[in-house]
């Protein structure tokens, strides 16, 4: 019984894996995280990763400084933002298989050069 | 009872759906049920939906007034709901800072300005139970670590310098300071928890909820049902409807998708929605207010509005087709906003008129600079420079800054009848900031029918449906026609506030 699932397991991966060749993924995360959709799609494949998957391998402090901008700007930092602070999920902004807006355009012209759709 | 012939009519509808083979196009459709046989999955205390101001500062009055369990839950992937951005203003009478600026003001002045506003329908007991607690809802932001300007406003429709704002000029400003104390004091908190409808004992009392966790804003089917029990009973905190554009065109077919709103987009109406189907009495929901200081240039509320709303009392707002004058800068929002909309070219078009300010005196407000810098205001130097880019007749306008500086002078404005004591000294000349103005729909004056102990009124009993409780923009009639800015923060905290010592007590 035990060996029956492994293998269907198996077959079920493969057959992700396969799919996964058709799907849009980031050039970084390709060398990271190669093809196991399972490493993000911690809540099944059917479903978004879950709010703390990126965080597994991407830390938030370190988020906020790498965006952090200068004192008159402080808060629009996006991963420490004055609405929100360091709590929103990452997948409001970011979608690794299709092109996101950041979830400030909603009300501000803001410019995140770095920030890709 | 009302509610046991809701549920059977559901049923009915439900069954000839069925029948006919109707596919059921609104997934998201909440329908409330009997407890009778209902298998538990959690069992809460204290349960509060929405995590705006209301729900905040009903998470900590109620742990204040002894609750040991208290669980807020929240649809979205992030908490704070609309009330994370909003302007962050925070009307209230007799405050230390009024001592301070030698501001003469009470609860029955704010009382009676909210009553014009309301133009008649306004109620005046839930108006003055608010104003009567306003400032311990102030104190409650205070000791959570909410930071406020060192001045007052005066804002359009208040007959006195009343208002609060937050430094960062944002809701947030408050919403994550009571977050982080709710989180403090224990209070549980459940992002991406949709409200799916009630559960009622037999005496139709609301005993519990219906609510699909892990779900996804974007994915209306998404989420797992679960049935969660209420001990104390249930807090409705889920605001208005601004951002269903259905609804809102139910009640004014004017508002359509093409007009803008300043609103979180979760601010759909379900909870609110749900409560009528319960038996709660609809009060003014036709009452849809919109910001007549917002700006088509951004998205939203932005940097504009609160931009604009200080800068209102020392500014003028020009129609860009006559080059005058065609408001009253600080009247009431309504008046202001249909008197936007009025502003058309030759063809009827929308013609967004503009906010002339002295660069000296908006320069004063944080905004300003900000405003400019993410191009959507401009600066200019002469009257001539302003006139050519918003092609607006100049001599006109020349006429128009000179007649109004004598306003300012002579401290009267027979043209609008402006209250001209904010304005005192703050003439309008170069170098001008000017932004654009066009409405936006931003407040739902109706909502459910509550008392002054925030319980919801049962529209075929007359008697407050047991378990419930209701508070801020969900509610409905206490604003009447028009609600003045900077009145729903302490309307929101003080009937959250009510909501959690009426249920501690019950």
């Amino acid at each position: 019984m035990k060996k029956c699932k492994l293998m269907l397991g198996l077959v079920l991966a493969g057959l992700v894996s396969l799919s996964a060749q058709a799907i849009e993924q980031r050039d970084y995360h390709k060398e990271v995280i190669g093809k196991d959709c399972k490493a993000c799609h911690d809540q099944g494949m059917k479903n978004y990763p879950s709010d703390q998957a990126c965080l597994q391998c991407h830390d938030v402090d370190d988020l906020a400084e790498q965006s952090a901008r200068s004192e008159e700007d402080k808060w629009q930092n996006p991963h420490n933002n004055l609405h929100y602070g360091k709590e929103l999920p990452c997948i409001e902004c970011h979608g690794e298989h299709e092109a996101k807006k950041p979830i400030c355009s909603n009300c501000h012209t803001f410019k995140y050069d770095k920030h890709k759709e | 009872m009302s509610n046991k012939d809701l549920l059977g009519r559901r049923n009915f509808i439900k069954g000839i759906g069925a029948a006919a083979g109707v596919a059921i196009a609104a997934p998201a459709m909440a329908v409330s049920e009997s407890a009778n046989g209902v298998k538990w999955d959690k069992e809460v205390e204290v349960l509060i939906i929405g995590s705006g101001f209301a729900g905040l500062a009903a998470a900590i009055e109620a742990t204040r007034k002894g609750a040991k369990d208290v669980h807020i839950f929240e649809k979205m992937s992030y908490f704070g709901g609309n009330s994370a951005i909003n302007g962050g203003l925070f009307a209230a009478p007799d405050t230390p800072m009024q001592k301070q600026e030698g501001v003469k003001d009470s609860v029955a002045t704010m009382v009676a300005d909210q009553l014009a506003a309301g133009r008649g329908i306004a109620d005046e007991a839930l108006l003055r139970h608010v104003a009567e607690h306003a400032v311990e809802a102030l104190q409650m932001t205070l000791d959570a670590g909410s930071e406020y300007h060192p001045y007052l406003q005066q804002l359009g429709g208040h007959s006195v310098a009343r208002t609060y704002q937050t430094t960062v000029s944002c809701g947030a400003g408050i919403t994550q300071p009571l977050l982080q104390e709710c989180r403090k004091i224990g209070v549980h908190t459940h992002n991406r928890a949709k409200f799916d409808g009630f559960i009622l004992d037999e005496k139709g009392g609301v005993v519990g909820v219906k609510m699909r966790e892990g779900y996804y804003f974007d994915k209306p089917e998404s989420g797992e049902l679960v049935r969660i029990k209420a001990k104390r009973g249930v807090i409705m905190a889920t605001g208005g409807f601004a951002q269903n554009v259905n609804m809102r065109m139910a009640q004014d077919p004017t508002l359509t998708a093409e007009v803008g709103c300043t609103n979180a987009p979760g601010a759909t109406g379900e909870g609110m929605f749900e409560m009528f189907r319960l038996g709660a009495v609809p009060v003014h929901l036709a009452h849809l207010q919109s910001g007549p200081w917002a700006s088509p240039d951004e998205g939203g509320f932005g940097y504009v509005s609160n931009y604009s709303i200080y800068n209102f009392p020392h500014s003028i707002a020009i129609d860009r087709l006559s080059g005058k004058r065609f408001m009253n800068e600080i009247a009431d929002r309504k008046t202001r906003a249909d008197a936007e909309l009025n502003c058309r070219d030759a063809q009827g078009n929308p013609l967004p008129p503009i906010l002339i300010t002295s660069y000296e005196d908006s320069k004063k407000h944080p905004n300003t600079k900000k405003v400019l810098k993410y191009n959507v205001g401009w600066k200019f130097d002469s009257i001539e420079e302003l006139a050519k880019h918003f092609e607006v007749p100049v001599a006109p306008l020349k006429q128009q800054i000179a007649e109004y500086n004598e306003y300012v002078k002579t401290q009267n404005d027979p043209q609008f009848g402006k209250n001209m004591t904010e304005a005192k000294g703050k003439y309008i000349k170069a170098p001008f900031t000017v932004v654009r103005l066009w409405p936006k729909v931003h407040y739902c004056q109706g909502g459910v029918q509550i008392n002054t102990k925030a319980e919801v009124k049962d529209s075929l009993t007359g008697q407050s449906i047991p378990g419930l409780y209701a508070a801020g923009e969900v509610c409905g009639g206490i604003h009447g026609v028009s609600r003045l800015g900077s009145c729903s923060i302490p309307e929101c905290m003080v009937m959250g506030m009510t909501a959690a010592r009426t249920m501690m007590q019950a």
